[in-house]
């Protein structure tokens, strides 16, 4: 039998979350498709501290209830994040399609997921215990598989501010539109006085979470375009060193293929 | 335009776009009011094993477990041959082929039995390529000319090999059927589907009864594409053993999942292809078809004779052998599918050509002018094109409509960016009717008229809408000779209790075979019209006599009596970098003779076209080393959607057909034909004729990736 809750306030939800065994519904769009049976849901699209899209000093936070429509009508939600929220499914999904859920589905095929990866972003999970940051990269253990206590929900997305301004995204579904990524991928460069600051890139639906290897960026961190390229031909073998991908709809050959070509447009965008 | 041509709102339209349509799914309970029992099948897990025993857990009461034990008549359904049981014999030879059914009011209740049933298996090792298999169901042999002399003489001898997968016809409407017990002793079949008589016969023969033992109705039904030619027939002759054993209504309705892995689809194939060339041109030509059949043989007979007919492609070629098989694998039995074997040989002989050209150093397009039949040349089939052949025409149209010639010398410039464009052209054609003297011997089909007192007018005949519009074409003839408005006539969903046999809705044929026998009974009716009467008229098939008579048996004669033509130019651009591929444009000039309706015939050839180019890109399934196929949800089959509509136009071209209601030919299959041939064509250009001759379909991102890959990009 097929239950629900519908909480009026997050306190509310938390508490439902905290004494029964609930599964978090947002958007629907996975659970609907799944429709598993005897299962009972906490239903928490329609709850206000869940649908803001607010700017503090140093993050755009994203609720978790916000929906993927809501963020590319949103003039805070930066661009990089808008384009691959824009390639999500079809306009039906994404009336209902939110951040939490996409997060919350653990899949590395969440096209805004690759964005948080690439973006350094931060989770505030909260429960009736209190709240808690954590790295996105650290809140994904494995496959399907989150640092998410069973009283825990996911409450806010926090993008950084800035340093998102220059960037190379692109995905690759099997169709124009409602097409799950085969390959995804985001990159983000910042130069400060001629010295690269920040060169982050994030592979998606190539693995069983997003893959970023931030001991192969720093190859790059603090060297000057010229430097850069003259470690060009090193960085790319230790990309290629490192992934180890899986096959899915597509071979590993494939992803990898597409996975290099699409690392090195990135670099050749920044003059690299 | 014809005044016939002008277009109409389609009958069916309000019902349809209203949401008050009834398909079979629909029904809240049977017709009597009796509630109707959900039936669910239970699927072979293995490809190809001995059934050692099944064991049924304990049923409730009101439910039932239902096998070939049960079959009161005869445990083999009869498509072209009978070899496909109802529910299995001693063993089964492909995952998913039906064991038994069990049924039951509540269809949770009836999904657990079913998934607490255990089937002992004996495993047997199955054949799943079509490379291994060792039976051939049928092989075919025919030519003309001497092949071997040609050869001996040739400059130059050409040898290839071509690939093409699965296709699944993705109808919106998945397979359903029901059987309904009647107070008179009568078992009432309707559903899904395209053929009512053939579902009237495969039921009679399984419950053992006369044909008055049985009626069939056609419900709505949401697309066919061929998928409801014979499956119908399988699924229907289950649901009527099932009723039959409960004495209940009984329903099934296939979920996606079953549909796509279980249902026929269209035949993955190999073709060998050798050429010789003498002084620039083709003068022989050897092509080795195989089809993969799957376990049974249901329609592949007739698939496989379509296919090897259209072998030599739309060339003058004056030496011909060709031989085709249709081999048997333990994997979902393949059947009917828009074009019919065809898209699989035009593939093979219009890529064989392309790249004969290329090494020639000629353009692919003037050598394939070069060879066009002309009216008067000999068929494949030492038969003839008795009427002009558009196809030079055809081309200067599509050359006109987006610059294919000018384009495609532009694209073989060696390109080196990350973007690289190409375009390639296809001609082709689609046999009208059925193949050989099958209108003739096998079908004889009949149509009637009643003229009721007030004036209107119904139309009796066994050929379903499947979304082809004839519930809106054949009224549209009838009311055009007899001067009535649209709305004075009308076609009901065929039930065979009430209408005489026209034949299956297959083949492209209704419109031209069906549709003239109504015009013709409409002129009879027109005669004999007395107001205020009741009246009745019926119509015979004949055949025209023009016909060079064929015989199977020799593969000779005239298999067709004329062919609606196509030409299409496929333009692309790939992104090296992921294999994407984008159609930039699609231009499809199809000769259908006279448009009966103008929105309906356009709207059939602008999804067929997509259809094609679905079939030529991303509609991929295949089977994993068990025999299971992999693609079973619309995630993993992708089909096109809006947004993969490119800029794609559909243009008529009229050559009118003397024999066909007002000039008009086959329409419904020509379509999706040649997409295959141009799309590959137009990659291989893209990333480099002759450098990458590209030999299979679907060509995938994945493929194009690997390709460019194997030169180190």
């Amino acid at each position: 039998m097929v239950n629900g809750f519908v909480p009026k306030t997050l306190q509310e939800a938390l508490e439902l979350r905290a004494t029964r065994d609930l599964v978090p519904y947002a958007g629907g769009t996975d659970l609907m498709v799944e429709n598993r049976e005897n299962v009972s849901y906490l239903f928490l699209g329609k709850l206000p501290e869940l649908r803001q899209i607010t700017v503090d000093g140093e993050y755009v936070r994203i609720g978790a209830a916000v929906t993927f429509t809501e963020a590319l009508a949103s003039d805070l939600v930066p661009p990089l994040m808008k384009e691959a929220v824009s390639r999500i499914a079809a306009p039906a999904i994404r009336n209902a399609g939110t951040f939490g859920g996409n997060l919350g589905n653990g899949s590395a095929k969440a096209d805004s997921v690759l964005i948080e990866f690439v973006a350094d972003a931060k989770l505030r999970l909260v429960s009736v215990r209190g709240e808690r940051l954590v790295d996105v990269d650290k809140f994904y253990l494995g496959r399907k598989k989150l640092d998410l206590a069973s009283d825990e929900l996911i409450a806010e997305v926090l993008l950084p501010k800035r340093g998102l301004e220059n960037y190379y995204y692109e995905k690759v579904g099997g169709r124009n539109a409602l097409a799950i990524s085969r390959v995804s991928f985001a990159g983000v460069f910042a130069e400060q006085d001629g010295k690269i600051t920040n060169i982050a890139a994030a592979f998606g639906a190539v693995a069983d979470t997003v893959l970023r290897w931030k001991e192969v960026e720093q190859m790059l961190i603090g060297k000057t375009l010229a430097e850069a390229r003259a470690l060009k031909a090193d960085y790319l073998k230790a990309y290629e060193a490192h992934m180890t991908l899986t096959r899915g709809r597509v071979s590993a050959e494939y992803r990898k293929a597409v996975c290099m070509n699409l690392l090195g447009e990135f670099l050749a965008k920044f003059g690299i | 335009m014809d005044k016939i041509s002008q277009s109409v709102v389609k009958k069916d339209h309000a019902p349809k776009i209203e949401g008050r349509s009834v398909y079979v799914g629909d029904y809240v309970t049977a017709r009597d009011g009796r509630p109707i029992l959900t039936g669910k099948l239970l699927h072979a897990k293995v490809a190809r094993a001995r059934v050692l025993s099944v064991q049924v857990p304990e049923l409730p009461a009101g439910y039932f477990y239902v096998d070939a034990k049960d079959v009161p008549g005869d445990n083999n359904v009869n498509i072209v041959l009978d070899d496909t049981p109802v529910y299995c014999r001693e063993t089964v030879e492909y995952i998913g082929e039906p064991i038994g059914m069990v049924v039951g009011p509540d269809e949770k209740e009836v999904q657990r039995i079913l998934s607490g049933i255990k089937v002992n298996y004996e495993e047997l090792e199955p054949i799943l390529d079509l490379r291994a298999a060792e039976e051939a169901f049928f092989d075919y042999e025919f030519g003309h000319g001497d092949v071997e002399q040609a050869f001996r003489e040739a400059d130059k001898v050409y040898e290839e090999e071509f690939e093409t997968g699965y296709q699944d016809q993705t109808y919106l409407e998945t397979q359903g059927m029901m059987a309904e017990p009647e107070a008179d002793g009568r078992m009432f079949v309707h559903g899904s589907s395209q053929c009512a008589y053939y579902i009237h016969g495969a039921v009679m023969r399984v419950l053992g009864c006369g044909p008055t033992g049985v009626h069939v109705l056609q419900d709505v039904t949401g697309g066919g594409f061929g998928g409801k030619e014979a499956f119908p027939s399988i699924l229907g002759a289950q649901v009527a053993v099932a009723a039959c054993k409960a004495k209940a209504p009984v329903r099934c309705v296939f979920d996606r999942r079953e549909d796509l892995e279980y249902t026929s689809k269209r035949h993955p194939s190999l073709c060998r292809y050798k050429m010789a060339v003498k002084d620039g041109r083709v003068i022989a030509v050897d092509c080795d078809v195989i089809f993969n059949a799957g376990a049974y043989s249901t329609l592949s007979a007739v698939v496989l004779q379509r296919g090897i007919i259209a072998a030599p492609g739309v060339y003058n070629i004056p030496n011909v052998h060709v031989r085709g098989r249709a081999v048997k694998t333990n994997t979902t039995p393949c059947g009917a599918y828009r074009g019919f074997g065809g898209p699989q040989t035009f593939f093979a002989m219009e890529r064989m050509m392309d790249h004969v050209a290329q090494d020639l150093g000629v353009d692919e397009i003037a050598f394939k002018e070069a060879h066009l039949v002309k009216q008067g040349d000999m068929t494949s089939t030492q038969g003839r094109y008795h009427f002009p052949v558009p196809l030079q025409a055809m081309i200067d149209e599509v050359d006109a409509k987006c610059q294919l010639k000018r384009k495609h010398e532009e694209y073989k410039k060696r390109q080196t960016g990350r973007f690289r464009r190409g375009i390639g052209m296809s001609a082709y054609f689609h046999g009208a009717g059925f193949t050989g003297s099958g209108e003739r011997d096998l079908i004889k089909a009949v149509a009637k008229l009643r003229k009721y007192a007030d004036g209107t007018v119904e139309i009796l005949a066994s050929n379903g809408d499947i979304g082809q519009g004839v519930r809106t074409t054949f009224p549209k003839i009838v009311a055009n000779e007899l001067n009535l408005p649209l709305d004075k006539v009308y076609y009901d969903h065929p039930d065979t209790a009430r209408v005489p046999d026209s034949g299956p809705t297959v083949a492209s044929r209704s419109l031209m075979v069906v549709g003239e026998l109504l015009r013709r009974a409409a002129i009879k009716l027109r005669t004999v019209w007395v107001e205020g009467q009741e009246q009745e008229v019926e119509e015979r098939f004949q055949e025209p006599d023009f016909m060079i008579p064929f015989y199977l048996d020799k593969f000779q004669g005239d298999a067709y009596p004329t062919y609606a033509w196509g030409v299409d130019a496929i333009e692309v651009e790939v992104d090296t970098f992921t294999g994407v591929t984008r159609v930039l444009n699609a231009v499809g000039n199809f000769d259908v003779g006279t448009p009966i309706d103008y929105n309906i015939v356009v709207g059939q050839m602008e999804g067929g076209f997509l259809q094609g180019i679905g079939y030529a890109s991303i509609e991929k399934m295949d089977y994993d080393a068990k025999g299971r196929i992999r693609n079973n949800s619309f995630s993993d089959y992708l089909i096109p959607t809006t947004k993969d509509v490119p800029n794609l136009t559909a243009m008529l071209h009229v050559e009118k057909y003397p024999y066909g209601p007002y000039g008009a030919k086959g329409a419904g299959e020509l379509p999706l034909v040649g997409a295959t041939a141009a799309y590959v064509a137009a990659v291989e250009q893209a990333l480099g004729a002759g450098k990458h001759p590209l030999r299979h379909a679907p060509f995938t991102a994945e493929d194009t990736v690997k390709e460019l890959t194997k030169e180190g990009n």
